[in-house]
C-alpha cells in the first residue's frame, strides 16, 4: 500500500497524523471579512474622485486618509490572508505533515489580524509615514517583522518534519515569498522614530524614491505574484484533477522570476555606462525573462485543457481560467507601461490604477475566488450553496472589473493628451489643469460603478459561502498515515538537482543568496544616489513651521493627489517651471514626488498664488477653482499646531543628516511662532482673525509657499 | 529623475557582474531542468498534489502527531 514515488517499496517507519484545518478556516474567514472592507474602501474613494461632496468634511473620510486605507486592506488583509490560508492548506498536504506549531499558528493568525485592526485605527487618523504602500509607522512595523517571522518559523518548522521528500514547486514560490518580502519590509521600513506614532524615513530625495521604487516593485512581484502562483500551481491541478501540464516550465518560471529580481535593476542602467554589446545581451534577456511570466500563464491554462467543459460549469475552475486570462494580460501591459515612450504617456495618469486593477482584481482576487470555491465546501464538509450565484458573480465582477479597466485607460490617455497638447507658438492648448479633471470626471463615474459590480460580486460570493458553511457538517479530523522520512527514502543515484530539492534548506540558502545578490545589485545603485547628487548651496532645509506644514501634507495625503516633480519634458516645463533637479529634495525625508497626478504638480507652487488664494482653496477649493475635485481641509482651521513637537523633530532630522545648527532646535518654537505671524498678518490684511496663526492650516500655507521656491530662484543657464 | 541621477552611477563592474551572473545561472538551470535524465522525477514530483495519503480512521482514535 505504500510505495515511494518511483515505485520502490518503502519500509521505514508508519506515522499517524492529523491537519489542521482548523487554522485554514480562520484564515478563510478573515479573508472574506478584509475583503468586503478593502473592496468597499476602494469603492468609496471611487465614488470621491467622482463627486466631492463623498469626502463628507470629516478628516477621517476623506480621499488622503482612505486611499491608503484601502491599499493596506486591499493588499495585506485581503491577499495577505488568502495567501496564508492557501499556503497553510496546501503546505501540509504537499509535505504529509501537520504544520510545525498549532500554538505559532494561532500566533500569527491574530497577530496579523492585530496589525490589520491597528492600521485601521492609524490610517485614518493621519498616522503615516506618507511611503505609498509602506504607510504604517514604525510600532506596527516592526510587529509585521514579528509576525513575518513567526510565519517562516512555522513554515520552514513544516518542512522540516515533512514526510515527502520533494519539495514541490509551490513550496519554493512560498519560500521565495517569505525570504523576500521579509527583506524588502526591513530596507524600506528604516526610519528614525520621533514619537510614538511619527516617524521619519532614514532616507531622503532621490535615495528614497529608489528604495521605495525597489520595494514597491518587487512588493508587487513578491506579495501579489509569487505567493499567488505558488497557489496556482497546487490549486489549480487539484481543482482540475490532473497534474500541471509542463512541470519543467515551472521550473523555468520560479527561477526565471527570482532573477528577474537580479536584472530588473541594473536594466535601468541599460542606457548609460554600459559597453554596447552589454546593452543588447542585456536587452535581449529582459525579453527572455518576460516570457516565463506567459510560460506560467500558458502553463496553468494548459493544465485546465482537458477539463474544459468543467470550466463553463464548476466555479473554481471558471475563476481561476479568468485569472489566468487577467495575469497574461496584466504582465504583458506592465512591460508594455515601462517602455520609455509608453511610460512618458502613461506615468500620473489613471492608466496606472488601471493597470494595478486589471492585476489585483483580475488576478488576485479571480484567483482568490477560485481557491475558496474549492476550498470551502471541502473544509466545512459540504456542497457550495449555489453555484448559480457563484456564475452571476463571475459575470459581475467581470463586467465591473472590464467597466474599470476601460474607463482607466479612457481617462488616463484623454488626459495626458491635453496636458501636452501645444500650440504652433509653444503655448499650451489646455493650460488650466482644471480643464483636463472635468474631461476625465464622466470616466470616475464609470469607473466608480464598475467598482461597485466588483463589491457586489463579493457580497454575492459571501452570501454563497454563508449558506454553504450553514450547511456544513461537523465530523471528527481525518487521520492519516504516511512513512517518516528516513535513510529509505533518499535516492543515491539522483542528480544534482533532484537532491537539490529534497533538501529544502540548502535550496533556500541558494534561492536567499540569489535573492539578496540580486537585491544588492538592485539597491547599491539606490544606496549610493546621494553621492552622485551634486549639491547646491542655495537649497536650504526647510523652516520649523515649513516641516511642520509639510507633516500636515504627509498627513493628509496630499502626495496621492499631487506629484512634486516637474519631468524633463517641453510641456512639463511650460506648465509648471523649471525641471526638477535631484539636489532640491536632500532634505526630503521621506520624499514626496508622489505617483498620480489627479491635481497639478506641485513642484514649483511656492509663491505662485498669494496666501490668502490658499486659505480660501484649503476651506473650499472650488471657491477659487471652478470645477474641482480636491477635498474640503476645513478641520485644518481649527486644528493648533502643535509647537512643542518641533525641537524633537529637528532634532531627528539633524541625525538624518539635515545641517540644523543647535541654535536652530533651541529656538524652533519661537522661530515657527514668528513665521506663523507673518502669514496670520497677511492673512488679517483680507479680513481673517488672527487667531489663525495658531492652526494647522498656516503651516501648511508655510511649506506650499516655500515648495520649489531655493531652486526655483537660481537663474537659468543658457 | 532616478535615470538622471542614476546615469552618474559609474560603477560599471556591478550591472556587468549581474549579467555574467545571470547568464550562467539562467544556462544553469535550464540544462537541469531539461536534461532527459531528470524527466521521469519530474513527472512523478508534479504528481504530489494530487496523492493524498491513506487514511487510517476517521475518528481521534489513532495516534496523532
Ligand atoms: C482628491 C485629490 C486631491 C487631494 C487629496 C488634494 N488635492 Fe490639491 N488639487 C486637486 C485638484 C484636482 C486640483 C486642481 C484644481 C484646483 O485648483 O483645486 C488641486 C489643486 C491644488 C493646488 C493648486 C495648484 C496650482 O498650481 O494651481 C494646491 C496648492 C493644492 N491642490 C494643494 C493640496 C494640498 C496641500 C493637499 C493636501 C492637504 C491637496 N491639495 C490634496 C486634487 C487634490
Amino acid at each position: 500500500m505504500s510505495a515511494s514515488l518511483d515505485g520502490k517499496p518503502r519500509n521505514g517507519r508508519l506515522e499517524s497524523f492529523t491537519y489542521d484545518d482548523g487554522i485554514v478556516k480562520l484564515f478563510v474567514i478573515a479573508t472574506l471579512i478584509w475583503g468586503v472592507v478593502a473592496l468597499f474602501l476602494g469603492v468609496t474613494i471611487a465614488f470621491q474622485m467622482a463627486d466631492w461632496h463623498v469626502n463628507l468634511g470629516l478628516p477621517w473620510t476623506t480621499f488622503g486618509r482612505l486611499r491608503p486605507l484601502h491599499t493596506n486592506a486591499a493588499i495585506f488583509a485581503f491577499c495577505g490572508n488568502a495567501i496564508f490560508a492557501g499556503i497553510y492548506y496546501s503546505h501540509q498536504r504537499l509535505l504529509k505533515a501537520r504544520l510545525f506549531s498549532d500554538t505559532l499558528s494561532k500566533i500569527h493568525f491574530w497577530g496579523w489580524q492585530l496589525i490589520i485592526v491597528s492600521a485601521a485605527l492609524t490610517l485614518p487618523f493621519g498616522i503615516t509615514t506618507g511611503k505609498e504602500y509602506a504607510e504604517l509607522e514604525w510600532p506596527i512595523d516592526i510587529a509585521i517583522t514579528l509576525i513575518w517571522v513567526v510565519f517562516a518559523v512555522n513554515f520552514f518548522g513544516t518542512i522540516i518534519r515533512r514526510r515527502e521528500r520533494h519539495i514541490y514547486v509551490a513550496i519554493w514560490f512560498y519560500i521565495a515569498t517569505i525570504l523576500t518580502v521579509a527583506v524588502l519590509h526591513i530596507v524600506n521600513s528604516l526610519e528614525i522614530p520621533v514619537t510614538l506614532t511619527k516617524s521619519y524615513s532614514l532616507y531622503a530625495g532621490v535615495q528614497d524614491a529608489l528604495v521605495q521604487w525597489w520595494y514597491g516593485h518587487n512588493a508587487v512581484a513578491f506579495f501579489l505574484t509569487t505567493p499567488f502562483l505558488g497557489l496556482m500551481y497546487y490549486f489549480v491541478p487539484k481543482a482540475a484533477n490532473r497534474p500541471v501540464y509542463s512541470y519543467r516550465l515551472s521550473i523555468i518560471h520560479f527561477w526565471s522570476l527570482v532573477f528577474i529580481y537580479i536584472w530588473a535593476g541594473p536594466h535601468h542602467l541599460l542606457y548609460t555606462t554600459l559597453p554596447e554589446w552589454a546593452q543588447t545581451l542585456g536587452m535581449v534577456f529582459s525579453v527572455m525573462l518576460w516570457m516565463p511570466s506567459w510560460g506560467g500563464m500558458i502553463n496553468g491554462l494548459m493544465t485546465l485543457r482537458g477539463v474544459w467543459d468543467k470550466v463553463r460549469t464548476e466555479p473554481s475552475l471558471r475563476f481561476m481560467a479568468a485569472a489566468l486570462t487577467f495575469y497574461g494580460m496584466s504582465t504583458f501591459e506592465g512591460p508594455l507601461l515601462s517602455i520609455k515612450s509608453v511610460n512618458a504617456i502613461a506615468h500620473f495618469t489613471d492608466w496606472i490604477p488601471g493597470h494595478v486593477h486589471s492585476g489585483t482584481i483580475g488576478w488576485n482576487y479571480m484567483l482568490i475566488a477560485g481557491i475558496l470555491f474549492f476550498l470551502v465546501p471541502k473544509l466545512w464538509n459540504t456542497e457550495l450553496y449555489s453555484k448559480k450565484l457563484a456564475h452571476q458573480q463571475f459575470w459581475f465582477v467581470t463586467i465591473g472589473l472590464v467597466l474599470y479597466i476601460i474607463s482607466m485607460w479612457v481617462a488616463g490617455i484623454t488626459q495626458s493628451m491635453m496636458w501636452r497638447a501645444m500650440d504652433d507658438a509653444g503655448n499650451l492648448i489646455y493650460p488650466n489643469f482644471v480643464e483636463t479633471v472635468i474631461k476625465i470626471t464622466p470616466m470616475y463615474w464609470i469607473r466608480a460603478i464598475g467598482g461597485t459590480l466588483v463589491l457586489t460580486s463579493f457580497i454575492m460570493m459571501m452570501y454563497n459561502f454563508w449558506k454553504t458553511i450553514k450547511n456544513g457538517k461537523k465530523e471528527a479530523p481525518v487521520v492519516y498515515e504516511a512513512y517518516a522520512l528516513d535513510s529509505s527514502s533518499i535516492e543515491h543515484d539522483a542528480s544534482a538537482h533532484r537532491k537539490l530539492e529534497g533538501w529544502p534548506m540548502i535550496f533556500s540558502v541558494l534561492s536567499l543568496i540569489a535573492i539578496l545578490v540580486g537585491s544588492a545589485i538592485e539597491i547599491i545603485p539606490s544606496l549610493m544616489a546621494d553621492k552622485y547628487v551634486v549639491k547646491i548651496d542655495a537649497i536650504k532645509p526647510y523652516t520649523a513651521l515649513e516641516l511642520y506644514g509639510r507633516d500636515v501634507y504627509i498627513k493628509e495625503g496630499c502626495y496621492l493627489c499631487h506629484s512634486q516633480t516637474v519631468r524633463p519634458m517641453a510641456h512639463e516645463a511650460v506648465r509648471y517651471g523649471k525641471v526638477s533637479n535631484a539636489a532640491e529634495f536632500v532634505y526630503d525625508h521621506p520624499f514626496q514626488w508622489g505617483s498620480k497626478r489627479t491635481g497639478p504638480d506641485l513642484a514649483r507652487v511656492g509663491g505662485k498664488y498669494p496666501n490668502m488664494w490658499h486659505y480660501k482653496h484649503f476651506f473650499d477649493p472650488r471657491e477659487v477653482t471652478a470645477g474641482s475635485l480636491m477635498p474640503q481641509y476645513r478641520w485644518l482651521f481649527d486644528s493648533k499646531i502643535d509647537y512643542k513637537t518641533l525641537p524633537k523633530k529637528l532634532e531627528v532630522m539633524r541625525k538624518l543628516g539635515v545641517p540644523y545648527s543647535q541654535e536652530e532646535i533651541d529656538n524652533s518654537v519661537a522661530d515657527a511662532r514668528a513665521q506663523a505671524k507673518m502669514i496670520a498678518e497677511d492673512l488679517a490684511q483680507s479680513g481673517v482673525p488672527m487667531k489663525i496663526a495658531e492652526m494647522d492650516v498656516v503651516a501648511l500655507i508655510a511649506y506650499i509657499q516655500r515648495i520649489g521656491v531655493d531652486y526655483g530662484s537660481i537663474p537659468e543657464e543658457e | 529623475m532616478k535615470q538622471e541621477v542614476l546615469k552618474h552611477f559609474d560603477v560599471p563592474w556591478l550591472p556587468l557582474t549581474a549579467l555574467v551572473l545571470f547568464v550562467v545561472c539562467f544556462a544553469a538551470y535550464t540544462y537541469w531542468t531539461y536534461r532527459k535524465a531528470n524527466r521521469p522525477h519530474f513527472e512523478s514530483v508534479s504528481r504530489i498534489p494530487l496523492e493524498d495519503p491513506s487514511i487510517k480512521t476517521n475518528d481521534l482514535q489513532g495516534k496523532i502527531s
